[in-house]
Formats: C-alpha cells, sequence, structure tokens
C-alpha cells in the first residue's frame, strides 16, 4: 500500500517538474528569439519596419511573419522567405482583411457585412479593407490621439474617400460627397476641431465596423433608429454637463406627433432629429431659420406665414416662428384648443383683453367658427349613420364626408394666414360642404319614413282591394251556390 | 234601348275577333273542388312573380348598364337617384326569389299529386325546363350587380361546372367568355339574362299555358271522380281567386321590398382575395353544401366530379320521372315515388340549413 503511495508521489513530482521546467524555457526561448524580419528590415531602413516598432501589434507580440508568412527565426533571408515557410509576402485584396480576421474576427464579420464589405466593382474585393482605415504597419489603439481612428481624426479618414467625387462615383453615384464639409460646419464639427473629443464624429452616429445603408432598417441611422442613436449622447446628463444644453430632447420628441409617428405608428415620412437639424451639417436651427426648416414639410403653413402679420410682429420680437406657437421637440397634435381668446390657448399669450385687443377679437370668431363645423360635423356623421342603419343607400353621402375632412383641414390650415376674411372665405366653403352633405343624410331619412309611410298606404290599399275581392268572391259563389 | 258605349265598343271589337268563342270555351271550363284544390294556385303566383319580374326587369334595364365599370355605379345610381329605382330592384330581388321558391312549391305539388301522369307528361316537362331556366336566371342576375359577393360566387358557381368530365370545361369558358370570370363574363351574363333566357323560356311557358288550358286541372290519384263532383267555373271563379292570391303575394312583396331592401354590397375587385362566408342564392346552398361534405376522394374518382354527376344524373331521374314511374302511369299507388319525394324536400331543407349554419 505504502509502495504505490511513494510510486504515486514521485509520478507527481516528477509531472510537475517537467510542466515548470517545460515553461521556463519556453519563455526563454521565445524573450531571445531573435526576430531577424524586423531586425534585417530596420537595418536597411525600410520605413515599414521602422514604424512597426510602434505598431500597438509589436506591442502585443504580433510579427512581420503572422502577416506576412516566413520564418522569423531564421537569419537567412532565403529560408525565411521560403514557400515552404508559407512566406506570402505582400498580402493583396482580402487576403489583408482575411488575415486581420485570425485574430479580430468579430470586427471582421461585421465589415463583410457592412456597405462596405459589400460594395464592389470588379468583384474581386471589397472596396474597404482594414488597412484603409486603420493603416498599415502604424495601428495605434484608437485612445491614441495619433491613431487613425482616434475620435479626432477619423473624419479626416472617413473624408479619404467619402469627399473624393472621382472615387464615390464608381461605387455610388448617388452619394454626396459634402459630408466632412458640412461636419466641418456643424456643432460637432466644431467641437471636433477644437479637439473636444466628446463631440460626435463620423462613428458616433455610423458605428464603425458595421456600417450599413442609410436605408438598411439595421443601419444606425435609419430614420427610425437615428433618434435613438442621438439620445446616446443628448440625453446623457453627465456627458453634457459642459455644453450646458438640455437632455430631455429625446423624451419630448418620442411624445410628440412627429415622435409618434415615426418611432410608434412607423411612418418613415415623420420628421428625424436630422430632418430639422441637418445630418451632417447638424445644428440647432435659429429663429430665422426655424419656419424654413418646418416649412421643408409644411410648405403651405409655412408659406401662408411669411405672407402674415404675425411675421413682422414675431421677426420685432425676436420670437421663433412656428416654435413659439408650437413647440419644438415637444410637438403635439394641432388641436382647435389651441386658438382663441380664453386662458390656457395660445393666442392669448400675446392677445387679450388689454394688449392685440384687434387679435384677442379675431382668434375668439375663428375659434368660434371652428367649433361650429366640429359640431356640425359631428351632427352630420350621426345623420348618415342613421340613415345607413335604417337601410338607406348613403354612400355617396359617406364619400363626402372625406370632402368635409378636407375642407376642415384646410380651414385650420389657413389660420397660419392669421387673416380673417381669408379664414372665413376657407370655412365657408368647409361649411357649403358639410350643410350639402347634411342635406343629403335629412333627404336619405326623410326618404326612410316615406318609405315607411308609402308602404303603409300600399298595403292598405292592396288590403282593401283583396278584401272586397274576398267579399265578391263569396257573394259570387253564394249566389252560383243558390243556383 | 240603345246600348252604352262600353257595349258597343265590345260588339265592335267581337265583330272582328270572334270573343265569343273564347268565352263560351272559358264558361265551359271547371276547376274540381277538393281537399287539395290549394295546390293549383302556385302555378297562378308563379306566374304572377314572373310578370313582375318582367315589368321591373324592364324598368332597370332603363337605366342597368351591363359593363364591368359601369354595372355597379349604375344600379347605386338606381337606387340612389332614380325615383323609386330603390323599389323597384328590390321587388325585382325578391320576387324573383319568391318565384323560385313558388316553382318549387308548385313543382313538389305537382310531383306529390302525381299530375306528371299520362296525359300530362309534356305539361311537367316543360315545367321541369322553366324551373331550370329560372335557377339560370337566377344565377345570371346574381352577377349583374358585380358586387364582391356575386363575383366570387359566380366564380365559385363557374368552377363547379368546370369539373364536369368532357364537357365542363368547354361550358365553363363558354358561360365565362374566357378562362376567368370578367367584365366578358357579365356582359355574356347579361344577354342571358336579359334576352336568351327570356326568349326561351316565353317559348315553354306559353306551350306550358297552352296545355294546362287544353288539359285542364289534373284530379290527384287518391280522389275519385264522381259525376257528381263539385267544381267551380274557371271563369271568373278560379281567376278571381287567383287574384286574390296575386295581390296577398303583392302585399307580401311590398313589405320585404320596402322592409328589407336588397343591399348592393361592395364593387367587386377581381384582384382582390375572396372574402370570407361567400354562399350561393339559397336556391343553389343544398348543392353547394353537398359538395362540401364528399370527400376529396371517393375511390379513385375526384368526390367533387361524383358529387356534381350525381346532382345531374338526379336532376335527369327527376325530369323524366312520368316515363320511368311505371306504377303511376297504369293508375296504381306507388308510395316509393312519396317517399322519394320526401326524402328530397327533407335534404333539400337540411342540407340549406346546414349550409346558413356552417
Amino acid at each position: 500500500m505504502n509502495k504505490f503511495k511513494i510510486l504515486d508521489s514521485l509520478i507527481k513530482l516528477i509531472f510537475y517538474l517537467t510542466l515548470v521546467i517545460g515553461m521556463f524555457f519556453e519563455n526563454n526561448l521565445a524573450q531571445n528569439t531573435t526576430d531577424f524580419c524586423l531586425k534585417c528590415h530596420k537595418a536597411n531602413g525600410d520605413k515599414a519596419a521602422v514604424m512597426f516598432t510602434k505598431d500597438i501589434h509589436y506591442e502585443m507580440g504580433v510579427s512581420c511573419a503572422d502577416c506576412h508568412g516566413g520564418d522569423q527565426s531564421k537569419s537567412n533571408m532565403g529560408e525565411a522567405m521560403s514557400e515552404k515557410n508559407n512566406f506570402i509576402g505582400v498580402p493583396k485584396g482580402n487576403r489583408i482583411s482575411e488575415l486581420c480576421s485570425q485574430c479580430h474576427s468579430d470586427e471582421y464579420q461585421n465589415l463583410i457585412n457592412s456597405v462596405h464589405g459589400k460594395l464592389t466593382i470588379k468583384g474581386d474585393q471589397i472596396i474597404t479593407q482594414c488597412i484603409t482605415c486603420h493603416g498599415i504597419h502604424n495601428i495605434l489603439r484608437k485612445e491614441d490621439k495619433n491613431s487613425n481612428v482616434n475620435a479626432l481624426n477619423v473624419a479626416k479618414i472617413c473624408a479619404g474617400c467619402h469627399s473624393n467625387i472621382a472615387y464615390i462615383k464608381k461605387y455610388n453615384p448617388e452619394l454626396p460627397t459634402d459630408q466632412y464639409e458640412k461636419y466641418l460646419t456643424s456643432k460637432h464639427g466644431i467641437l471636433n476641431s477644437k479637439k473636444d473629443p466628446k463631440a460626435a464624429s463620423c462613428v458616433s452616429c455610423h458605428g464603425s465596423h458595421e456600417i450599413r445603408n442609410v436605408n438598411d432598417v439595421k443601419s444606425k441611422v435609419y430614420a427610425s433608429n437615428l433618434p435613438e442613436v442621438c439620445s446616446v449622447c443628448h440625453s446623457d446628463s453627465q456627458y453634457m454637463k459642459d455644453y450646458k444644453i438640455p437632455t430631455d430632447q429625446y423624451d419630448k420628441y418620442i411624445g410628440s406627433v412627429h415622435g409618434i409617428a415615426l418611432l410608434k405608428k412607423g411612418d418613415l415620412a415623420a420628421p428625424s432629429c436630422n430632418d430639422c437639424h441637418g445630418n451632417h451639417g447638424a445644428a440647432p436651427p435659429g429663429v430665422e431659420s426655424i419656419s424654413k426648416v418646418c416649412g421643408i414639410c409644411h410648405a403651405l403653413n409655412a408659406e401662408l406665414f411669411a405672407k402674415s402679420p404675425h411675421k413682422k410682429a414675431f421677426d420685432t420680437l425676436n420670437k421663433p416662428e412656428c416654435e413659439t406657437c408650437h413647440g419644438n421637440h415637444e410637438i403635439i397634435v394641432g388641436t382647435d384648443q389651441l386658438i382663441g381668446n380664453t386662458k390656457g390657448t395660445i393666442c392669448y399669450q400675446c392677445h387679450n383683453e388689454n394688449q392685440n385687443v384687434e387679435g384677442f377679437i379675431v382668434a375668439g370668431k375663428m375659434r368660434a367658427i371652428l367649433d361650429s363645423l366640429v359640431k356640425l360635423e359631428e351632427t352630420t356623421v350621426k345623420l348618415i349613420t342613421d340613415a345607413e342603419q335604417k337601410g338607406m343607400e348613403v354612400s355617396e353621402a359617406k364619400f363626402k364626408l372625406r370632402d368635409i375632412r378636407q375642407a376642415k383641414l384646410e380651414t385650420r390650415t389657413i389660420i397660419h394666414a392669421f387673416n380673417f376674411d381669408t379664414f372665413e372665405k376657407t370655412s365657408n366653403n368647409a361649411l357649403s360642404l358639410i350643410y350639402d352633405v347634411k342635406s343629403l343624410g335629412e333627404k336619405a331619412v326623410n326618404e326612410y319614413y316615406f318609405r315607411r309611410w308609402g308602404l303603409l298606404a300600399a298595403t292598405a290599399i292592396i288590403s282593401v282591394l283583396a278584401i272586397t275581392l274576398f267579399i265578391y268572391i263569396k257573394k259570387l259563389e253564394k249566389k252560383s251556390n243558390g243556383k | 234601348m240603345k246600348p252604352n258605349i262600353w257595349r258597343r265598343f265590345y260588339y265592335w271589337l267581337d265583330e272582328r275577333i270572334q270573343f265569343e268563342d273564347l268565352i263560351r270555351f272559358a264558361a265551359k271550363k271547371y276547376v274540381p273542388v277538393h281537399s287539395h284544390s290549394l295546390w293549383y294556385y302556385f302555378g297562378g303566383v308563379t306566374l304572377f312573380l314572373f310578370i313582375i319580374q318582367v315589368v321591373t326587369g324592364i324598368l332597370l334595364l332603363l337605366y342597368y348598364k351591363g359593363n364591368e365599370d359601369l354595372a355597379f355605379e349604375s344600379i347605386r345610381y338606381i337606387m340612389t337617384e332614380v325615383e323609386f329605382g330603390w323599389l323597384i330592384r328590390s321587388i325585382h330581388s325578391w320576387s324573383a326569389n319568391l318565384m323560385i321558391l313558388a316553382a318549387f312549391i308548385h313543382m313538389f305539388s305537382v310531383f306529390f299529386t302525381k299530375a306528371y301522369r299520362k296525359p300530362r307528361e309534356i305539361t311537367w316537362l316543360t315545367g321541369m325546363v322553366m324551373l331550370f331556366l329560372a335557377l339560370g336566371f337566377g344565377f345570371s342576375g346574381y352577377l349583374l350587380p358585380w358586387n364582391e359577393l356575386a363575383f366570387f360566387a359566380t366564380k365559385v358557381g363557374t368552377d363547379i361546372v368546370g369539373v364536369i368530365p368532357l364537357i365542363g370545361k368547354p361550358i365553363q369558358i363558354f358561360l365565362r367568355g374566357g378562362e376567368d370570370v370578367t367584365g366578358a363574363t357579365l356582359s355574356r351574363f347579361f344577354g342571358f339574362h336579359v334576352a336568351i333566357l327570356p326568349g326561351i323560356f316565353t317559348i315553354f311557358l306559353f306551350i306550358h299555358l297552352l296545355l294546362v288550358q287544353r288539359q285542364g286541372m289534373s284530379l290527384p290519384m287518391e280522389i275519385v271522380p264522381e259525376k257528381a263532383m263539385k267544381t267551380m267555373p274557371f271563369f271568373p271563379n278560379f281567376l278571381l281567386r287567383d287574384l286574390l292570391l296575386w295581390l296577398i303575394v303583392l302585399n307580401i312583396l311590398a313589405i320585404l321590398a320596402v322592409l328589407y331592401p336588397w343591399e348592393l354590397g361592395v364593387k367587386a375587385d377581381p384582384f382582390a382575395p375572396a372574402p370570407a362566408g361567400i354562399k350561393p342564392e339559397w336556391y343553389f346552398m343544398f348543392m353547394f353544401q353537398t359538395l362540401k361534405y364528399i370527400p376529396a376522394h371517393i375511390w379513385i374518382f375526384d368526390g367533387e366530379v361524383v358529387g356534381v354527376l350525381l346532382f345531374i344524373i338526379a336532376g335527369v331521374l327527376w325530369t323524366l320521372i312520368p316515363f320511368w314511374d311505371k306504377k303511376t302511369a297504369r293508375g296504381e299507388k306507388n308510395l316509393l315515388i312519396n317517399y322519394l319525394g320526401l326524402f328530397c324536400i327533407l335534404y333539400i331543407i337540411l342540407l340549406t340549413i346546414l349550409g346558413y349554419l356552417s
């Protein structure tokens, strides 16, 4: 028993000793092994070799042979760079990124799924290899200010291709090439130029290896994904504290009419952050330009406002045009309750019993007309529904209800002209449409009762005829039976 | 005393048309009075409803447009803009259904009273042809408003016709005016409904009425003709009773047409998917439901083909009953025929109910 115990302990001791000695020799060998590739190329003044000594990969123990193949331990050049030792020389085309993927597999996977990994002209290689952005032999940590992909440098790297008209035209002729130019004028670009690493650069919004086409639903800058991307920085009060701007824009936006349309209803025509602020040239629209921004979509409203008496007044008071009444990020659905001359309405903020009285009166009149339109429309819809439930054919009237909705919308739009005569004319058109449809509804309901009474009269006449005939037949039969 | 103006007008006409012969013929006509006399009136009711169909159909023709783009709109126009157009259309639709109901009742009453037996075999045959024509009227008229339900029901109906071996496909293409139900089908059905079917129907109706007048009313087999049997003069007594029933039917028709106006539905869209709950007219429901119950394959045959062929064979046998019911022809009681008729009625009622419940 004891013999076995001793033998067991001896075997274990030999095993551990072998392990420790092995490890010692391996480390020693690695440290002492000379990288002849680097040694010779450096001695020859090869720029690449000199640069590589500052490369992060060198620092991490990656040798020349790891990318170029060959055997760095051989001092004989022919042997070191022989085919037998898998020497490949300068990697070409997709082989470059494939070599990087040996260690950076996730990044490579993202790259080949990205727009850069899919676009190609000849089909022999993807348009962007790892080295296109990261450089060769001088790759540094992204936190290093000299790194190509450092927050302060990356925009220039992207611009290398994206501002090159001739180059971009080959791959995507539709793609603009002024992004970098615009970026430099944006708030983000200005801060970036001032060496603020927190300011957004290309990769902050587009991502890095995983960049996708803007129309790709997985793209970070796809319309409905964008607000959340912006909110990463703009809703982070700690991150934004140096800039002294609010951080509640995203929260307000998601509850706004635009946010609900885009994010909840999936209406891609609804504006996202970039539609008002610009994307590459992102900047808050100023007092002067806000109506131009809103006017991109609300063209008619903007045009009416520009001609309205409010334009001059707002300009004088230095008030932003649309924003003053509708707000900015938190824009709610425009309702009739916004207009009027009572407390709580927007008009009342400037027009009340004591100041700007003319506007106060007009606002009251407009509201009264709007209310009557709504009330009349409700009555008409009820009437048509009633007629339909009575089994009457009212498809034409129902179709015309759409015209009423359109006319009501026009009336609400014309408010932006802030001219009572124009408003009255438009509202009269809506009113006359409502009266037309109402009369169709009334006609249908009257027709219903007419039919009921007509039926009663007809059945009464037919019944009288039938009874008379019955009596006559009975009389006739009695007479013939009597014979 | 000088005769009044009406009398004189009558004499004037009589000199030219010889009314007296007709009156003498009518005066000699008597209708037997017995416990089953009520059934005599259903032929008249069917005729009355047919007349209503003709009159209202002509009025609808004044505005209807048998075209894929305009059919639906023209019916809507009739229902909303034309004075009493809604009433005419509603009466036409209700009357069509009541006419088929009356025709079925008439047919079964003739069947159970064995009135098809010699010498009335041709009367029965013409009647059966008219019943099939009336179903054809119903099928073709159903499509004319060009609404969603009618469109898909016609598609299903003509699909069923297409499964008949050998002749099914050519008939289907003939009915549809092509491979699918399209505007060409509508034009075709319109032609069938207002020209071809009425033309053929009128010929058979004329023969049918002529034979009824020539042969008089048939006595049910169980009633033994006696010399002192109670009768009633055809003119004016029976005719006035007919008229009385017509007035009652007219009243029912008016109530139905006003209280339950026939709906127009949604315009047909050939590219839209078929809506749920497509059902044929009630008089085709028992056949439709039967085809639904038949398994996809019966032995080596297609289930639907077997079903359609069975209905065709049953229809032919039913039509030819005066020729194979030899027992009745000999004047003997044939209870088997009664049970067969009863089975058919129960089958039709049950399958129709199941069709509407499913």
